[in-house]
């Protein structure tokens, strides 16, 4: 038997070499997955959410409002609202939105946008 | 293998679900965002619920352009002569809070201007730019409303000056700030966050970490900075980028200065800190007003007044001033090139 692989008591270099892996993937989780652009959209419409959509796949949304129809669309890794029935066209003006945390609603057809990554940078936004 | 076993138990906990609830509703013809932080769903789901009725009836109790609200009511008799009337005595508690409020702005908060309020556009639910009438506003401005001319006695009231027409616009949200905060305590949650339109109220904090806000850039879809807004503070911002119009290239927002009866030019953004106090939401939703509309050397002064120490102003060229004490607690996520530290 001798030669032949064997699973017995890890050597101290196998543990070294595991735990170094280990120190590397965590600093990698760490540090890639707190500074990335978004990686979804969330849409609400009233007080539920609509529908949390992937930024990776370019699309149309259209959706039904209290007031009207509004279009977002997904294009590029970004999302913004695109037409709106609503008078002042706030939401359309705010444009692309592509990093995590930003935000934009349309207040009359109760429709809102938030990008979303692994972890949000605040709880709540002053506005 | 047991690093492994070990490593994954750690990752898959990190993974795990906090016991945050959030829900999102739309009331005072705006975005009202409740987290409640370490109690079961079912108890966060309840109290949130009561949260959002008791906002309700504010809502409807003190709307400034429905007709049959409480203080549409008394609008109308303000209008008619001096004959005190009933009033309820929250609504009495809250004239006379305004009344204190509008006193120590010198004026500038004054929820009295109603009727101009009413001419620039801004109490409709959806608004759109209007015909200015320069000689409607002048007359406006001339016939002077203010708080003090109202005469609250025994839950009732009436004005010595027909022109006072109340809107709550500027004080209603920080009272129901103020109003979620007890009726939180009273039910025993120890972490949560409000926010109604923007003004944000805290409670507790965020499991081992403080609450954060994100202050929202004037002229930018995203956060410019953040601060943690610990147990009892509340903040609020004044800007000219949520409810606005334009004509002929001009911007006309929704904060009427009282003086000249125009909407304020020089500011974009004035955000205040606030600590805990049982008038906190108020103060949060009030105490921007009379900075935004001061002359940029007498903002300092205007805070003082209201005994707001923390402020940060962004004024119309997109210039940041802050005060030395907000300065300490603003964590930039986008820097201005320059600031001023007052």
């Amino acid at each position: 038997m001798k030669g032949a692989l064997r699973w017995g008591k890890p050597l101290l270099g196998d543990v070294l070499v595991i735990l170094v892996g280990l120190i590397v993937v965590a600093y990698l989780i760490k540090s890639l997955w707190h500074n990335e652009q978004a990686a979804k959209l969330q849409i609400r419409l009233g007080d539920k959410i609509y529908s949390t959509y992937s930024l990776d796949q370019n699309r149309t949304i259209d959706l039904q409002g209290p007031i009207g129809i509004t279009r977002i669309v997904i294009a590029d890794g970004r999302a913004r609202f695109a037409s709106s029935p609503c008078p002042n066209q706030y939401c359309v003006h705010q444009g692309w939105l592509s990093h995590k945390g930003q935000a934009a609603f349309c207040l009359p057809n109760q429709v809102s946008l938030e990008l979303l990554s692994g972890e949000k940078p605040f709880d709540s936004l002053n506005y | 293998m047991r690093f492994l076993v070990l490593f994954f138990a750690l990752i898959l906990s990190a993974c795990g679900k906090e016991p945050l609830v959030q829900t999102k509703s739309y009331v005072f013809g705006t975005l009202v965002d409740i987290s409640i932080y370490g109690e079961t769903e079912e108890k966060a789901h309840e109290v949130t619920s009561q949260i959002l009725q008791s906002f309700q009836r504010l809502h409807h109790q003190y709307h400034a352009w429905q007709s049959d609200s409480e203080l549409s009511k008394l609008n109308q008799t303000f209008a008619a002569g001096k004959q005190p009337v009933e009033i309820s005595p929250e609504l009495a508690q809250m004239l006379a809070q305004a009344q204190t409020l509008s006193k120590e702005s010198q004026d500038l908060f004054n929820p009295a201007i109603g009727g101009l309020i009413g001419a620039w556009g801004f109490q409709r639910d959806e608004f759109s730019p209007v015909e200015i009438n320069d000689l409607t506003i002048q007359k406006l401005v001339q016939a002077n409303p203010q708080m003090s001319d109202i005469v609250i006695k025994d839950n009732t009231a009436f004005s010595t000056n027909p022109s006072v027409k109340i809107d709550l616009g500027g004080y209603a949200k920080g009272y129901a700030l103020d109003l979620a905060l007890a009726e939180l305590q009273k039910q025993g949650v120890k972490n949560a966050l409000v926010n109604i339109g923007g003004n944000i109220i805290a409670l507790g904090q965020h499991g081992d970490k403080p609450w954060r806000v994100g202050i929202q850039h004037p002229r930018n879809p995203k956060p410019m900075a953040t601060v943690d807004l610990l147990s009892g503070w509340a903040i609020g911002t004044s800007g000219d980028y949520q409810r606005y119009f334009e004509q002929a290239g001009k911007r006309y927002c929704h904060i009427i200065d009282p003086r000249s009866g125009y909407p304020a030019q020089s500011t974009q953004a004035v955000t205040v800190l606030i600590s805990p106090s049982p008038q906190a939401g108020v103060l949060s939703d009030v105490a921007s007003k009379p900075i935004f509309l001061s002359a940029p050397d007498q903002r300092a002064n205007a805070a003082k007044a209201m005994g707001v120490d923390h402020y940060l102003v962004v004024d119309a060229e997109g210039k940041v001033t802050l005060s030395a004490s907000m300065n300490q607690r603003v964590h930039w996520l986008a820097k201005p090139e320059k600031i001023t530290v007052q």
